[in-house]
């Protein structure tokens, strides 16, 4: 058989599959665990997209509650919880903790005032940019949410929701 | 179509000038030429737009880049081999085609090989290409519809173009054109695979968008071993092959039968390089009786090869006594090896 009548073959096998469920899937299933259950996101202090006060409480614990957590970012990612009927569970640290977190499954979502330019597109994958600001240098910053890698149902889900949320706004 | 010149002012290989079939064949390269870089333009772009982080579709992109190396070597090629021989350069410009061909075919090969091992590394790193929504006309919808679409659309032209190339390539004994022409006949694909590859992410199939990636770099690395091997040994001066490279090209034959059947001749060989598009030839012949033949019959016997083919042109006849073997290897005498 030659390499194209495989190639065809190939295409329309996968084309057969599409009878099966969402399309496009996620390889580890992220939005099927995530609806009617727990979103575990990981929030990194940034001025006003993410802020959590000092409760002067135990400050051992890297869960934070619910309440704790505001900013324009933590805003919409209860919003994107609401409409999965799922809770958010918070944990809070640096980047470069979360990122970590996020790459080996342990997280579901990075927020932070995170822009495009971040360097964490090894680890997690990005965002539609959802809003825009300007920082100290007057360079304009494209405001991203990090995602597991690859799981795309879950990231077409949350760019849906965080698109709506910028036209609405 | 600017190189064109005007149709009463004939078209020239170095002093070699083109016979009508050739001119033609010429210039509807030429244009075929500027229409495939127009076409590659669009496909770039349209590609770059929609790349996001699927392997495959970067594999497709940086193909159709590539893509751009044959047809601006034929265009300068085309140009360049014009020029008359000079002092310096006393066997004319035909070579430029060649160096052309070297060129495209190392840049090919460099590139297939690196995409090949990109490709692995994501695949052993199991890497999850992620590929997210896109905002278009007020709705948001999944970015690899965008990709599939695209390539689906760019799969069909360059096949077309291909087989019309095919034919000229033929006509006019161009190996860089002949190369370009194959490679865009394969074009369709790369587009069929970086659709698979792309579907399969949508199914959650992580590791298809990798195996297209690998499809499609194979597939570069292959063009571009093959034609640095032919573009290298032609080069190398190896005996003259048809335009595809897959036989020794009819016109040896052909020269030495003349020769050889000749009044004042008992045998006859030729070497012949190929220049590009013509034909050096150096062809021993050994006069009957061992008599010195006169300028007139090498001279008639010369206009007559020319007359034969229009690659002929620039030729030498030389007469030995006895054919030089370590000059003209192989059996002799009709010997077909």
């Amino acid at each position: 058989m030659s390499r194209g009548s495989i190639l065809v073959l190939l295409l329309a096998t996968l084309l057969g599959l599409s009878g099966c469920g969402a399309y496009p899937a996620d390889p580890e299933g992220t939005l099927d665990r995530v609806r009617g259950g727990t979103l575990r996101v990981g929030a990194s202090l940034n001025g006003d997209w993410v802020a959590v006060p000092t409760s002067g409480g135990d400050t051992s614990d890297r869960n934070v509650r619910d309440s704790d957590v505001q900013g324009k970012d933590a805003e919409l990612v209860r919003g994107f919880a609401e409409q999965l009927g799922a809770d958010v569970e918070w944990v809070a640290g640096t980047e470069q903790v979360l990122a970590e977190e996020l790459k080996h499954g342990g997280l579901d979502l990075v927020i932070g005032g995170l822009d495009d330019k971040t360097p964490w597109t090894t680890h997690a994958g990005l965002t539609r940019p959802y809003a825009e600001s300007k920082d100290d240098r007057g360079k304009l910053r494209k405001h991203v949410m990090l995602v597991p890698l690859g799981e795309n149902a879950f990231l077409l889900e949350l760019d849906r929701y965080l698109m709506a949320a910028k036209e609405s706004s | 179509m600017t190189n064109v010149k005007s149709s009463s002012d004939a078209i020239r290989f170095g002093h070699t000038k083109l016979p009508a079939e050739q001119q033609k064949a010429l210039r509807q390269a030429i244009r075929i030429e500027w229409i495939t870089m127009g076409f590659l333009a669009v496909t770039a772009t349209l590609v770059f737009l929609v790349l996001g982080n699927s392997q495959a579709m970067k594999a497709a992109w940086i193909e159709d880049l590539l893509s751009f190396l044959p047809p601006v070597s034929f265009l300068v090629a085309a140009r360049i081999i014009r020029k008359p021989p000079s002092e310096d350069h006393p066997y004319g410009y035909h070579r430029s085609t060649g160096v052309a061909h070297v060129v495209a075919a190392v840049a090919l090969t460099v590139m297939g090989g690196y995409l090949l091992v990109e490709s692995a590394l994501g695949l052993l790193k199991a890497e999850h290409p992620t590929i997210g929504g896109i905002s278009l006309f007020g709705t948001t919808i999944w970015l690899g519809w965008l990709m599939m679409g695209v390539m689906i659309l760019t799969a069909a032209p360059p096949v077309v173009l291909g087989r019309m190339k095919m034919k000229l390539a033929e006509q006019l004994h161009d190996k860089v054109l002949y190369a370009d022409a194959d490679m865009n006949k394969a074009d369709w694909m790369t587009a069929v695979a970086a659709v698979a590859g792309v579907a399969g992410i949508g199914f959650g199939l992580w590791w298809a968008d990798y195996t297209a990636a690998l499809i499609i770099s194979t597939s570069i690395l292959r063009d571009g071993i093959r034609n640095t091997k032919g573009a290298v040994s032609a080069l190398m001066d190896k005996r003259a092959m048809t335009y595809d490279d897959r036989e020794p090209h009819p016109l040896g034959e052909k020269l030495d039968d003349y020769l050889r059947n000749l009044d004042w001749t008992v045998d006859a060989k030729s070497r012949i390089r190929d220049e590009g598009h013509v034909f050096h030839v150096e062809s021993f012949v050994v006069p009957a009786g061992s008599s010195v033949p006169t300028l007139a019959q090498l001279e008639a016997a010369r206009d007559a090869c020319v007359a034969m083919d229009w690659k002929v042109q620039d030729m030498v006849i030389v007469p030995v006594a006895e054919l030089p073997s370590e000059f003209v290897p192989g059996p002799t005498s009709g010997g077909e090896r």
